[in-house]
């Protein structure tokens, strides 16, 4: 497969209450992104458990997005504080052992902003894109 | 077939006049275990011995026993047709093999390991450098123990002499017959000198006699409690004990497609026994410790007439609080009367 | 240096008490340098107790590990407190504990005991190999004096020190109800030089580094089940449904096996290197915690286990909190 040809998988975690909505709000404006995202909805992205981002890299994604509500915005007060805590060192975690940086990305997308959704997706593909088919620890490469 | 020798510069031609998979043991990370090579690959068996024992490849910690499909009804069973040869197994690794067999073709053949074993050739070494915790004399092996091996070699330095001990042994001297020698009376002579000289080695030591009833007596005795309280619960011991076989059976699922593998589970872990209703029959590290020891000194000789223990000493070596076996049977004997 | 009679006293009167079930220390172990936790009940057991750089155990690990029958019916709970001998890392891992809220503090009688680092075994086992008699050792300046079957040797400390002693910060107990011997002026310098070598390395690089070492991994949670820190009831390893992480061992389960105990140690690790030291396989576990250790430091400010006030890093938070890679 050819660098050109090549369309990421990328998993993206949303919070119900911005980033999904946010998402909701380019989809009615029909604002074109990029398809290569797989949309799973979560009530807060304090909700997300870094297992999850390992997982979705074992199981094949190129790429994962975990986005929320703006900080102070959160729907429940204070679950995207923790988050930013969390992923902040997350992040840090996979650069370390080697998976490329592009491939782990957040982002605050309020319930207004399909514009900024649109712009967040196309840098995370394109990200995805640039780090490549991932491959270090997936699931299926490991010969059964 | 008699005894020949090969030096240890031609050994690499030796293993390419096999025509058979390879493994010995490499470097896998910081520590040694048996996996497989190529004739190429440098070779190194100047080791006392490997950290993970060769158990590893006959029994494998993961090991698929079939896989599957979603929507479809065939099982895609795995075929391991491969003839093996596992290089620089140390001679209480090998008796290991031989205890292990008994088990795993006792009420039911287990086609997985015994597929294995049948086209494995086993090629110990001689132990010439024994480790502190070694007691393999104390448990009916040797430096230079035969038992389970089909072909032991001898570090006489320049060369390795080949003593073939099965007809499978003998199968390999004849493929590479073309790189042997004949060896001579001073090569055995040698070699017998060198065994005797590692068994001199062996400083542990533990009389077994009577420890299987000595232990059955010592059921509810306060030494469980008191040797086990610093265990920490962790499979170290029995994933790295060459003669430990339990496992356990998992179902792997990744998108449509599927596997049920067997992977390896110990005895020390508490959820080893642990019922779904939530009651655990083993329920600290005292019943656990208790059916370690009992389990090889006394359930598994009961039933198959040899201690499943060969005194390899890694589970002395690896404990990371100093629980250790011949302590253990130090104290059920002096306890018991 | 704590002075062995002493310790022994303390340990005595500390048994003695009426409101102390057992005492938690270190004894000679059953051959060469190897120690053994032991557990205390009678006075009269005490003069095993020892105290050396050979003590490398973390007995915060047993405030917490130890499993508990289910009482008889009408039987009252034995609400006596556990005394613990810990060095300086392992009261950090009791005051993490305490942060926690895994223990109270009423439960625990701390003795502190300073210390000048532990040995790595594996360093000394090396330096002298077949040794079955009981060895003892001791701190001398800037050496560990052995006193080995066939006489004293002395060893420069840097050659046979545990490499997370080299660097130690906190070798006085942060909390204790009494302390033995003097005060230790701490030695550490925090750089964490470890962490950054290997961070100054391309990604390729460091991926080809820790699929080395995770692809040895024998998965015996040696690491988990000694670390004081883990302690959940429940642990997402043991779990079947959902069985986020399979049991079987390939680079993939190794890694995220590996992925996971790290992360759940970020902010909580108390550094006791109790982990690596286990390792039946020499998996440098340090190194990753370690990663945590810098990052915590050095973007919040927070170091786990000192401060018994403080919050739990994950579960508190400062609006300002830096965001740096978030889009």
């Amino acid at each position: 497969m050819s660098e050109q040809q090549f369309e990421p998988s990328v998993i993206a975690f949303l919070c119900n209450w911005c980033s999904y909505a946010g998402a909701d709000l380019a989809g009615t404006s029909r604002i074109q992104y990029p398809t290569n995202l797989d949309i799973i909805r979560v009530m807060c992205s304090g909700r997300v458990n870094p297992l999850f981002i390992v997982n979705a890299l074992q199981q094949g994604a190129d790429g994962v997005l975990v986005s929320g509500c703006h900080p102070g915005d959160c729907h429940y007060m204070e679950g995207n504080f923790y988050a930013r805590r969390r992923f902040t060192l997350m992040n840090e975690l996979l650069n370390y052992v080697g998976v490329d940086a592009k491939r782990f990305n957040m982002s605050w997308v309020s319930a207004s902003e399909g514009a900024k959704w649109k712009d967040v997706v196309e840098e995370v593909v394109e990200n995805a894109k640039e780090a490549g088919p991932f491959e270090q620890f997936r699931r299926n490469k490991i010969n059964w | 077939m008699e005894r020949m020798k090969i030096g240890k510069e031609k050994f690499g031609d030796f293993l390419a006049a096999l025509d058979k998979q390879l493994y010995a043991p490499q470097k896998v990370g910081e520590t040694l275990r048996f996996v497989p090579i190529t004739p190429e690959d440098k070779l190194d068996l100047e080791f006392s011995n490997t950290t993970v024992p060769p158990k590893s490849v006959l029994f494998p910690q993961t090991e698929t026993l079939y896989r599957y499909e979603l929507g479809k009804t065939d099982l895609n069973l795995p075929d391991d047709e491969a003839e093996k040869v596992l290089l620089g197994v140390r001679p209480c690794d090998a008796r290991a093999m031989a205890i292990v067999d008994d088990l795993f073709s006792w009420d039911y053949n287990d086609p997985y390991y015994q597929g294995k074993r049948e086209k494995t050739t086993v090629v110990g070494l001689a132990c010439s450098d024994p480790e502190v915790n070694c007691f393999c004399t104390s448990v009916g092996g040797g430096p230079a123990s035969t038992e389970g091996l089909d072909l032991l070699l001898t570090d006489l330095g320049e060369v390795y002499l080949l003593q073939p001990l099965t007809e499978k042994g003998n199968n390999l001297c004849r493929e590479a017959a073309e790189v042997l020698e004949q060896a001579t009376e001073e090569d055995a002579a040698a070699a017998e000198k060198l065994h005797q000289e590692a068994a001199g080695k062996i400083v542990r030591k533990v009389d077994t006699e009577g420890v299987t009833e000595k232990l059955m007596e010592l059921w509810d005795h306060s030494l469980w409690q008191d040797l086990s309280r610093a265990c920490l619960g962790c499979g170290t011991c029995t994933f790295l004990c060459p003669t430990c076989y339990c496992f356990d059976i998992q179902d792997e699922a990744e998108g449509l497609e599927g596997r049920r593998c067997r992977v390896w589970d110990s005895c020390m872990f508490a959820e080893y026994t642990l019922h779904a209703s939530g009651h655990n029959p083993r329920p600290t590290v005292r019943e656990r410790t208790r059916n370690r020891v009992n389990h090889k000194y006394s359930y598994f000789a009961t039933k198959f007439g040899k201690i499943a223990c060969v005194g390899c000493g890694r589970c002395i070596n690896l404990c990371p609080v100093n629980i250790d076996i011949l302590n253990i049977l130090a104290e059920v004997i002096k306890e018991a009367i | 240096m704590v002075d062995l009679e002493k310790l022994r006293t303390v340990a005595k009167e500390t048994i003695s008490r009426d409101d102390v079930k057992y005492l938690i220390g270190w004894r000679q172990g059953t051959y060469g340098f190897r120690v053994t936790p032991c557990f205390i009940e009678e006075p009269g057991e005490a003069e095993q107790l020892i105290f050396s750089p050979l003590c490398t155990n973390n007995l915060a690990s047993y405030l917490i590990v130890t499993e508990k029958l289910p009482l008889p019916r009408g039987e009252k709970p034995d609400t006596r407190k556990v005394a613990v001998m810990v060095k300086g890392c392992d009261s950090r891992a009791v005051v993490q504990q305490l942060i926690e809220q895994g223990i109270k503090r009423e439960e625990l009688y701390i003795i502190g005991c300073p210390c000048e680092g532990v040995l790595d075994l594996k360093k000394v086992e090396a330096k002298f190999p077949h040794i079955l008699d009981p060895v003892a050792a001791q701190w001398g300046k800037d050496k560990i004096i052995f006193q080995l079957p066939e006489g004293v040797v002395e060893v420069p400390r840097e050659e046979v020190l545990a490499q997370k002693c080299l660097d130690c910060r906190d070798p006085n107990p942060v909390i204790a109800d009494i302390t033995l011997g003097e005060e230790i002026e701490a030695w550490g310098n925090g750089e964490y030089q470890d962490v950054k070598e290997l961070e100054a390395k391309s990604a390729e690089e460091r991926w080809a580094f820790w699929e080395d070492k995770f692809s040895s991994c024998i998965r015996c949670y040696s690491c988990r089940n000694v670390c004081p820190m883990c302690y959940c009831k429940d642990c997402i390893l043991d779990r079947l449904n959902p069985s986020w992480i399979y049991r079987s061992t390939n680079i993939s389960e190794n890694t995220a096996f590996h992925l996971s105990r790290a992360f759940h140690l970020a902010g909580r690790c108390i550094e006791c290197g109790e982990c690596e030291r286990v390792c039946p396989v020499d998996i440098p576990l340090m190194k990753l915690n370690q990663k945590f250790s810098k990052e915590v430091e050095e973007k919040y400010g927070y170091r786990p286990g000192i401060d018994p006030e403080a919050k739990p890093l994950q579960s508190s938070y400062r609006p300002d909190d830096k965001e740096d890679f978030i889009l």
